[in-house]
């Protein structure tokens, strides 16, 4: 990832403690006139000093490569793995990871081997449904003495969704549009029975594969039950009775991981989008995908 | 329910965050300041330590000191005890006192990152304390190891290495060294070059220094004897044009005493100077130069060999011939002086006669009646001196270190019963005897003889070699040294004291307080090889770097011409070249860890550049085909170079024989190639 030209470089907080100390022992020294007091003020001063290249050059050479986010619902947590990569030929040491404005601590990488990487999760708290874009990722490093800090920026075009968080009435919705293909509704819930095997797709609940099956050296089945074959449930926001987006997206989603669990087939209808019945893993976030982009007076944060 | 609060409280407590590793770093770099320490009150050291070992057994258990109010009270007890210790705030020994005690507090008090740091500063705080309190060698070194376990400490304290990894102990030393390797241009050129700007806010250290040490301006019975188990450094001091310096005693004068009490001589109290023009300079040949670093004694008296003659800047020249300093001797000086061993031409003027023939009134008549009878055959000055000496080796006199008591009348008891004494009854008594005979005559109190440390080319005089003689009037002569110890001891003057004194204990003449094995292991080879290294380097330390104060540095600096602008252009020049050598270093360590590409990856990685310049960003996972097809999409009239280069940058890769296509072309292609919209 592209860094910014020049790393920055900024004293810290404990600069000021060290200014304090020279100043202390600039003042004995001189009013004493005493030599060995004066190599203390040079010796540490001297330290200092060449410690700033030090630290300047702790983050040459390292660049960041964020993966993608898993998306989050609101309210929970967004874990952003990201690889850190020493290209020099040295050990960069004590680096830390910040990302400004997301809530999160500072995350720090105690070494990286020369040409190695190092790999951390970054996690912050997803306040708000929508799609997020990270515009900067921050490298810091105050590595070795901590009075000064060298800041390397990364502009990125990183984005993570946050799902709506799921609220409302778990149980699922009656029948309203009634396909003229579909048998008669049986009752909620009694899809149980069982109706045979089809093959497994990967990325499918691995709650219903055929494990007995697999016991038997045969490949990954999937059980189907009645239930799927019996009609799906259709979302709709504009059938919805509350008033706000949000409390009609949190409802919807909730709705949507209900009738994924069951594994009942289930289609949504937003007003500029709708999505045809079906189920399994890839349905299931192209639903919350959609809810989740649903313009709305909160959007864009 | 009371078990979950338990629970939550224990946690609560255990919320130290201060890692195990840079408190370890830390607690022996305050080790290391314990030496400094030695100087206070006995219980700040004790107390330093024990809060080091209990926060040690604190930490992993979680505690620490937190009640407000127990912080208070423990400040203000060990506020009361430094009072009593010292009864008084004032003062650098109270101020060092306090801040250990603080450390210590803070030492137990300690949880956060940000206080660990602060406790960083305390203990530089501390080491600059330990400066002031001595700046002996020894104590010097502790503190500078002090100082940079410290670096240590805040190295570890960033994380350099997680537990457990094989380096991980190692590392903060290794990296310490390196800065330490690399300050050290800096330090030595700013130690030299930057100016030692005198801020004109004094603040003066206490009574520390003024404690004195060595004689002092009275001769009294057993005063120097006190002395002769000391092994304090009185001076050092080295002879630049002849190393071994001249043959025969080295009597070094401190001071002359007028004022006789019978076994009691006394200085005066503010020795008058001899003007320039009653001073006699000899022939310059026969002139010994001495350079002498004299060790900090609070009073004001300097030493130079038999008689000086010039006198060092900020000294005078007492009557009596020797040197007197303006201010009290309390930190180390190092002067030049020239010193004569032939008597030079004084004269004696009458009110000079009057002071050297006083005499108290309290002087038994069975003195009186020896001194007569020493005077009585030959009136003749030399003959005097001669037949006293006789009288002392005569009759049964005896050189002791522990001769009894003996107070200023008791002339009567030395010379007739006891006849046991050190050099200053010996001085003493001569000289009283002197003057009952008419002679003119005073006391010198100085050293003879000191250690010659063929290493550093120097000698080592210590308090022990402090010694004490007389000077009578001779006409023909002038001052004439006579040293009565020299007749009852004869060895004496040839060594100094200890050498002396091994001797008398190996031939049996003398019992010693010291056991036979420290003599012995003294008289070791090895250990007194040991002990020279040792000398020769603190003898480097105190006139190399003690020595190099503000007045020195400007000696150097005007000789190398720097002076002319003021100090602010100096500290320009000194504040560049030192950027300089950061730059340096800098570039240096970029060189080092720079990654190393290929020069194919380099050209290409340029053409990249280019390219991305006006508009195409190769992305991390396109490859250079695919590159190329997009970018000769956007650039049709350039299409074709791009579709050179990236087959060209593919051959050279990635094809088994691709040593045909020169690379030079190849960067002259890339060089060439511009792209336009």
């Amino acid at each position: 990832m592209k860094a910014g030209k020049f790393p920055l470089l900024y004293p810290t907080g404990s600069f000021a403690g060290l200014l304090f100390v020279l100043g202390a022992m600039w003042y004995a020294a001189s009013s004493q006139n005493s030599p060995a007091v004066y190599l203390l003020l040079f010796g540490l001063t001297a330290v200092f000093l060449v410690s700033i290249p030090h630290t300047l050059l702790n983050l040459a050479d390292v660049t960041i490569a964020p993966e993608s986010a898993k998306p989050a619902f609101a309210g929970q947590e967004v874990s952003l793995p990201i690889e850190i990569m020493n290209c020099s030929r040295a050990t960069r040491r004590g680096i830390q990871l910040v990302v400004p404005g997301r809530g999160g601590k500072r995350k720090h990488i105690d070494y990286i081997p020369a040409g190695k990487a190092a790999r951390v999760t970054l996690r912050f708290p997803a306040k708000q449904r929508g799609e997020h874009r990270i515009s900067t990722f921050r490298l810091t490093s105050v590595y070795p003495l901590g009075f000064v800090r060298v800041l390397k920026k990364f502009a990125s075009s990183q984005t993570y969704l946050v799902y709506p968080k799921p609220s409302g009435d778990p149980r699922l919705p009656m029948h309203r549009a009634r396909s003229p293909h579909s048998r008669p509704q049986t009752e909620l819930g009694e899809g149980d029975d069982f109706a045979g095997v089809r093959a497994y797709v990967p990325g499918e609940s691995q709650r219903h594969i055929d494990w007995k099956a697999v016991a038997r050296g045969q490949p990954l089945m999937t059980k189907q039950f009645a239930a799927e074959a019996e009609g799906s449930v259709h979302l709709d926001f504009s059938a919805l009775r509350f008033h706000g987006a949000e409390e009609r997206l949190s409802q919807l989603a909730l709705w949507v991981i209900e009738a994924e669990r069951v594994r009942r087939p289930y289609s949504l209808r937003l007003p500029n989008t709708e999505i045809a019945p079906a189920v399994g893993e890839a349905h299931f976030h192209r639903c919350l995908r959609a809810l989740s982009l649903f313009p709305g007076e909160e959007e864009g944060a | 329910m009371s078990d979950s609060r338990n629970r939550t409280r224990t946690q609560q407590w255990r919320d130290t965050t201060i890692p195990r590793r840079p408190l370890l770093w830390l607690a022996a770099a305050l080790l290391f300041t314990l030496p400094a320490l030695g100087a206070l009150a006995s219980w700040v050291p004790f107390l330093f330590l024990f809060a080091l070992v209990l926060k040690f057994w604190m930490e992993p258990r979680g505690y620490r000191l937190r009640s407000t109010s127990l912080k208070l009270i423990l400040t203000a007890l060990t506020l009361g005890a430094i009072f009593l210790s010292y009864d008084s705030l004032k003062g650098i020994e109270p101020a060092v006192s306090l801040l250990a005690v603080l450390v210590s507090l803070k030492i137990l008090e300690a949880h956060t990152a940000r206080e660990f740091q602060v406790m960083v500063m305390m203990a530089w705080v501390l080491c600059l304390c330990g400066f002031l309190l001595s700046q002996d060698l020894a104590i010097a070194f502790c503190l500078f190891v002090a100082f940079a376990l410290l670096i240590a400490a805040l190295v570890q304290f960033h994380r350099p290495a997680t537990a457990g990894s094989p380096d991980a102990f190692w590392l903060p030393l290794a990296m310490t060294l390196k800065l330490l390797a690399q300050a050290a241009p800096v330090v030595v050129l700013l130690f030299l070059l930057f100016p030692r700007i005198n801020t004109g806010f004094q603040f003066r250290i206490g009574d520390l220094h003024a404690a004195r040490t060595g004689f002092s301006d009275r001769l009294f019975p057993g005063g120097i004897a006190t002395l002769a188990n000391s092994s304090d450094i009185a001076f050092r001091a080295e002879f630049p044009d002849n190393r071994m310096g001249p043959a025969g005693p080295k009597y070094w004068r401190g001071l002359v005493m007028w004022h006789c009490e019978g076994l009691e001589w006394r200085a005066p109290y503010a020795p008058a100077s001899i003007s320039d023009s009653f001073r006699q300079y000899p022939a310059s040949d026969t002139a010994i130069r001495q350079r002498i670093t004299i060790a900090p004694h609070g009073a004001r008296w300097m030493f130079a060999l038999d008689r000086p003659f010039g006198t060092p800047s900020g000294a005078m020249l007492a009557r009596g011939n020797y040197l007197y300093s303006v201010q009290p001797i309390r930190k180390p000086r190092r002067y030049e002086v020239l010193s004569s061993t032939d008597p030079i031409g004084e004269e004696l003027r009458p009110h000079e006669r009057r002071e050297a023939l006083q005499l108290p009134a309290s002087i038994s008549p069975a003195v009186r009646e020896l001194a007569a009878s020493l005077a009585a055959h030959d009136p003749e000055p030399r003959a005097t001196v001669a037949s006293a000496l006789q009288f002392f080796r005569t009759q049964g006199f005896r050189y002791s270190l522990s001769p009894g008591e003996y107070n200023k009348n008791d002339l009567e008891e030395f010379l007739f019963r006891r006849r046991t004494g050190f050099c200053e009854h010996y001085a003493a008594s001569f000289a009283t005897l002197m003057r009952l005979a008419g002679i003119p005559a005073r006391v010198v109190v100085g050293y003879l003889g000191g250690e010659y440390n063929d290493l550093g080319g120097f000698y080592l005089v210590r308090e022990a070699d402090t010694h004490a003689w007389c000077e009578v009037w001779i006409p023909e002569n002038g001052w004439t040294r006579i040293d009565p110890t020299s007749v009852v001891a004869p060895g004496r003057a040839s060594l100094d004291l200890s050498s002396f004194l091994a001797s008398r204990v190996a031939s049996g003449e003398m019992a010693t307080g010291r056991s036979a094995f420290l003599t012995r292991l003294a008289r070791l080879a090895l250990v007194n090889q040991i002990r020279f290294v040792w000398e020769a380097l603190n003898y480097q330390w105190d006139t190399r770097v003690m020595g190099f104060d503000a007045d020195v540095q400007d000696v150097l600096l005007t000789s190398l011409g720097l002076t002319n602008g003021g100090p602010l252009p100096l500290v320009m020049q000194v504040l560049i070249v030192i950027a300089a050598l950061l730059i340096i270093y800098a570039g240096w360590m970029q060189l080092r860890t720079r990654p190393r590409a290929d020069r194919v990856q380099a050209l290409y990685e340029r053409f990249c550049r280019k390219l991305a310049r006006i508009g195409v960003q190769r992305d991390p996972w396109e490859g250079p085909s695919d590159f190329a097809k997009r970018a000769a999409q956007s650039f049709p009239n350039a299409s074709e170079y791009v579709r050179q280069i990236t087959e060209t940058y593919i051959a050279l890769r990635y094809a088994p024989g691709a040593a045909a296509i020169s690379l030079d072309k190849f960067a002259k292609t890339i060089n060439a190639f511009t792209a336009h919209k």
